[in-house]
C-alpha cells in the first residue's frame, strides 16, 4: 500500500538552477507584457479619447428634451478644414452697382412667396444670400448670377437653386415642422447648408474615395455614400392607419424566413449610428428594439423622429431628386448605383444637422409651389404618449 | 477486456515513432504522438479539406484572388448562405452554393470525427462518454446549421462561414427573435457555460493545491480516498458547506458542459416554430423589467 502521507513535490521542485532562472524570466516577461498592454490601452484611450468623443458613437440614454446641442455651422466647417466662403470682391462690387440701380428686386419667384414681402428689397435678398447661400454652398454670387444682371436666369445653376429653394421650403413645411417631438423642443429650419454643408457638388468621387479610405474596404459604404433606399424601402408606404414598417426585422408568426431582412436593417442602423454620432440607446430600448418606450414608460421620441425622417428620405428620393439636375461626370453615380440621400448627408455625425439654422422667420405655406412633388408620400403617424 | 484481446502485444503495438517537445514540460507531458489516423480520421480530414477549399474559394472570389487583400480583409470575409428566395433548394455556387457544399462537408467532418473518437474509445477499452460529450456539441452545431434552417424553410437562417459572419449571425439572430437573452433555454445554456467554467477552475485549483497530498492520483483517490481528497473536500465544506467526491466532480463537469450545448441547441430549435419573439414570451412570463404590469406595449 502506498504511503499517502509521503508528500510528493511537483515538477517545479525538481528544477535545477538554470531551469528556475528560465521560469523566473518567463514570469517576469508575463508580468511585463501585461503591464505594457495595460499602459498601451490607457495611452491610446487618452490620446484618442477626445477624437472618439467628438466623432465616435455616443449612447445617449437620457434624451435631452430641452433640445440637443447644436453645433455652430462655421465651427463645423473649420473642424473639416473647410474655409467658409466669402463673397468675392468682384461680386461685392457688382452688387453695389446693381443695388444702387435696383433697390427693389426683379425676378424673385420663391423667397418672397415663402418668406414674405420683406424680400422684395434688394438689400434684404443680399443679406439672405450672403448669410446662408454663400457659406452653405461654398460659392460666391457669380456661381449662379450674371454679375451684370443679377435677375438674369441665364445660368443653369440659378435655375437649379430656385428649384432647390422650393424643395427646401416644401420639405420644411411638410416634414420638419411635423416632426414628433416633446413639448418645448426646438424645430430647426433647413438651409442650403443642411445638405450641402459648404460644398456645392457634394456627391462627388472625392467623397467616395474618402469613404473607402476611412473604412479600408472597397465599397465600405458608410457613411458617405451608404444607401438603404432600395426598391423595397421606397415602396414601403404608410397604410390607411398611417403605420409603416420600413424594416421588417423582429419576428412574428408572419415574418418570412431568413436573416437577410435583419441584416438589411442592421446595416441601416449602423449607418444611423455613424450619421448621427449616437449609440443604439439613443433611439431604442435595448431590451426590445421594436419598442417605442422604456419599461418605466418613458417614450423614446428619437425613434419616432427617426421613422419620420425615413419618410422624409423617401419623399426626397422619390419626389424631389428626379426633378433636380442630373449629376455630372465627377459624381459617384455609377450605372448600377442609385444616388439617394442618407442620414449622413445632413447630420454629418451630429443629432442636429450643423447646416440647420435656429428658427428665425416663419415659412409660409404656398398653395401652388413652383415645383410640385411627383406623388404624395403620406406622413407616418406616430402613436405618441398622452400628455 | 476487448482492448487486450485485440492487442495482445499492447495497445500501441502498431504505434509509429513519437517525439518529445521539452517546451511542453509546463503542460505536463512532453510526448507528441503517435496520432492515430484510421479510416474515420482519413474521411474527416478529406471532408474538412473540401470544407476549407469551398470557403477559401468563396473568399478568393470576394477579394479578386488578391493575396494582400485576402490577408488584410480575412476577418471580414464570409461565405454566406443562399438568399431566402432559394428556400431549401440548391443555389448557384456564387449565390450560396459554396456555403451549402462547405456546410455539408463540415457536418460530415464532425460526424466522422465523432465516430473516430468512438472507435478510439472502444479500442482503448474505455466507456464512450467522450463521443457522447462531443455529440452534445454536434447537436448544437446541427441545431444551428441544419435543424433550425430546415424547420424555417430557409438556409438563410444559418450563419455564414467567416469570423465576421459568425458575429453578425449571433447579433441578427438575437434581434430577429426578440432578444435572445430572454430565451429560457439560452439562460440555461449560459448557466451551463459559466458553471462549467467555474467548476473547472475550482477543480483544477483544488487538485493543484493538494498535489503534495497526492490528490492528483485520481483513479486511486476514487477507489480509496485518502488525505489529499479529504483535505480538498474539507476546503469546500468550510467554504460552501458541501463537497463533491473524486468521481462526482467529473460527473458535474460533464453534465454542466453538455448542458450548455444541449440547452443552447434546444433554444435555437424552438426559436421561430415554438416562439418567434422571446421578449414577448418573457413579458407574458413576467420576467421582464417591471414584471407583467410594465410589459412594453406592442407598437
Amino acid at each position: 500500500m502506498r504511503n499517502v502521507h509521503e508528500t510528493v513535490d511537483g515538477p517545479i521542485a525538481g528544477y535545477n538552477d538554470r531551469q528556475r532562472q528560465i521560469l523566473r524570466g518567463e514570469l517576469v516577461g508575463l508580468i511585463a507584457f501585461t503591464v505594457m498592454a495595460l499602459v498601451g490601452v490607457i495611452v491610446i484611450s487618452v490620446w484618442q479619447g477626445e477624437t472618439r468623443a467628438t466623432e465616435g458613437f455616443r449612447a445617449e440614454y437620457e434624451y435631452n428634451y430641452a433640445g440637443v446641442q447644436k453645433v455652430n455651422f462655421l465651427q463645423y466647417l473649420t473642424s473639416k478644414n473647410i474655409t467658409p466662403t466669402q463673397i468675392s470682391p468682384e461680386a461685392a462690387a457688382a452688387y453695389g452697382v446693381w443695388a444702387g440701380a435696383n433697390p427693389k428686386t426683379k425676378n424673385v419667384q420663391v423667397l418672397t412667396k415663402y418668406l414674405g414681402a420683406k424680400y422684395e428689397d434688394t438689400a434684404a435678398i443680399f443679406g439672405y444670400m450672403s448669410q446662408y447661400v454663400t457659406t452653405g454652398l461654398g460659392q460666391s454670387c457669380e456661381y449662379c448670377h450674371n454679375l451684370a444682371d443679377f435677375s438674369s436666369d441665364e445660368k443653369p445653376t440659378k435655375l437649379n437653386a430656385r428649384n432647390m429653394f422650393v424643395m427646401m421650403f416644401e420639405v420644411q413645411n411638410k416634414w420638419v415642422e411635423s416632426i414628433p417631438r416633446p413639448e418645448g423642443q426646438v424645430i430647426y429650419q433647413l438651409q442650403c447648408a443642411s445638405c450641402h454643408n459648404g460644398v456645392a457638388k457634394f456627391w462627388n468621387k472625392d467623397l467616395k474615395a474618402k469613404s473607402q479610405e476611412s473604412f479600408g474596404v472597397a465599397g465600405g459604404g458608410m457613411p458617405y455614400d451608404y444607401t438603404f433606399a432600395d426598391e423595397r424601402f421606397l415602396g414601403s408606404l404608410p397604410d390607411a392607419d398611417g403605420r409603416v414598417n420600413y424594416f421588417q426585422v423582429i419576428a412574428d408568426r408572419t415574418t418570412p424566413p431568413g436573416l437577410n431582412d435583419t441584416a438589411r436593417n442592421q446595416n441601416a442602423m449602423y449607418h444611423m449610428n455613424t450619421a448621427l454620432g449616437v449609440g443604439c440607446d439613443f433611439c431604442h430600448y435595448g431590451g426590445y428594439f421594436r419598442s417605442y418606450s422604456l419599461p418605466d414608460g418613458t417614450y423614446k421620441y428619437p425613434k419616432a423622429q427617426a421613422r419620420h425622417m425615413l419618410g422624409m428620405l423617401q419623399d426626397l428620393t422619390v419626389n424631389w431628386l428626379p426633378q433636380l439636375p442630373p449629376l455630372d461626370a465627377n459624381s459617384v453615380a455609377a450605372p448600377d448605383q442609385a444616388v439617394a440621400p442618407n442620414c449622413y448627408m445632413c447630420h454629418r455625425g451630429y443629432v442636429v444637422p450643423p447646416g440647420d439654422i435656429a428658427p428665425t422667420e416663419p415659412i409660409q405655406k404656398v398653395a401652388a409651389p413652383l415645383l410640385a412633388p411627383l406623388q404624395d408620400i403620406p406622413i407616418p403617424i406616430s402613436v405618441l404618449p398622452k400628455p | 477486456m476487448e482492448a487486450e484481446a485485440l492487442y495482445p502485444e499492447g495497445i500501441e503495438r502498431r504505434a509509429k515513432k513519437s517525439f518529445h517537445i521539452r517546451a511542453l514540460q509546463g503542460f505536463g507531458d512532453t510526448q507528441i504522438g503517435p496520432i492515430y489516423l484510421g479510416i474515420w480520421g482519413l474521411l474527416a480530414i478529406g471532408s474538412f479539406a473540401i470544407t476549407v477549399l469551398m470557403i477559401f474559394i468563396g473568399y478568393g472570389l470576394q477579394v479578386g484572388w488578391n493575396p494582400i487583400r485576402f490577408m488584410r480583409e480575412f476577418a471580414v470575409l464570409g461565405v454566406e448562405p443562399p438568399a431566402p428566395s432559394y428556400g431549401l433548394q440548391f443555389a448557384p455556387l456564387a449565390q450560396g452554393g459554396f456555403w451549402q457544399i462547405a456546410t455539408l462537408f463540415l457536418t460530415l467532418t464532425l460526424v466522422f470525427w465523432t465516430i473516430r473518437i468512438w472507435s478510439r474509445a472502444t479500442a482503448n477499452g474505455v466507456r464512450p462518454l467522450l463521443p457522447i460529450a462531443f455529440g452534445a456539441a454536434l447537436f448544437l452545431f446541427s441545431a444551428i446549421y441544419i435543424i433550425h434552417p430546415i424547420s424555417m424553410g430557409s438556409w438563410n437562417e444559418a450563419p455564414g462561414h467567416g469570423l465576421r459572419a459568425q458575429l453578425v449571425w449571433a447579433n441578427n439572430f438575437s434581434i430577429k427573435y426578440g432578444n435572445f437573452y430572454y430565451n429560457p433555454f439560452h439562460m440555461v445554456s449560459i448557466f451551463g457555460l459559466l458553471g462549467s467554467t467555474v467548476l473547472l477552475a475550482m477543480h483544477g485549483a483544488t487538485i493543484l493545491a493538494t498535489v503534495q497530498y497526492q490528490s492528483h492520483r485520481e483513479l486511486d483517490e476514487i477507489e480509496d480516498s485518502t488525505e489529499g481528497t479529504h483535505r480538498a473536500q474539507l476546503i469546500w465544506r468550510w467554504i460552501m458547506g458541501f463537497n463533491a467526491t473524486p468521481h462526482s466532480i467529473h460527473v458535474w463537469a460533464l453534465g454542466l458542459a453538455t448542458l450548455a450545448a444541449v440547452a443552447g441547441g434546444i433554444g435555437v430549435i424552438t426559436s421561430g416554430p415554438a416562439e418567434p419573439n422571446w421578449y414577448l414570451w418573457a413579458c407574458r412570463a413576467g420576467i421582464t423589467p417591471g414584471g407583467i404590469a410594465a410589459c412594453v406595449p406592442l407598437p
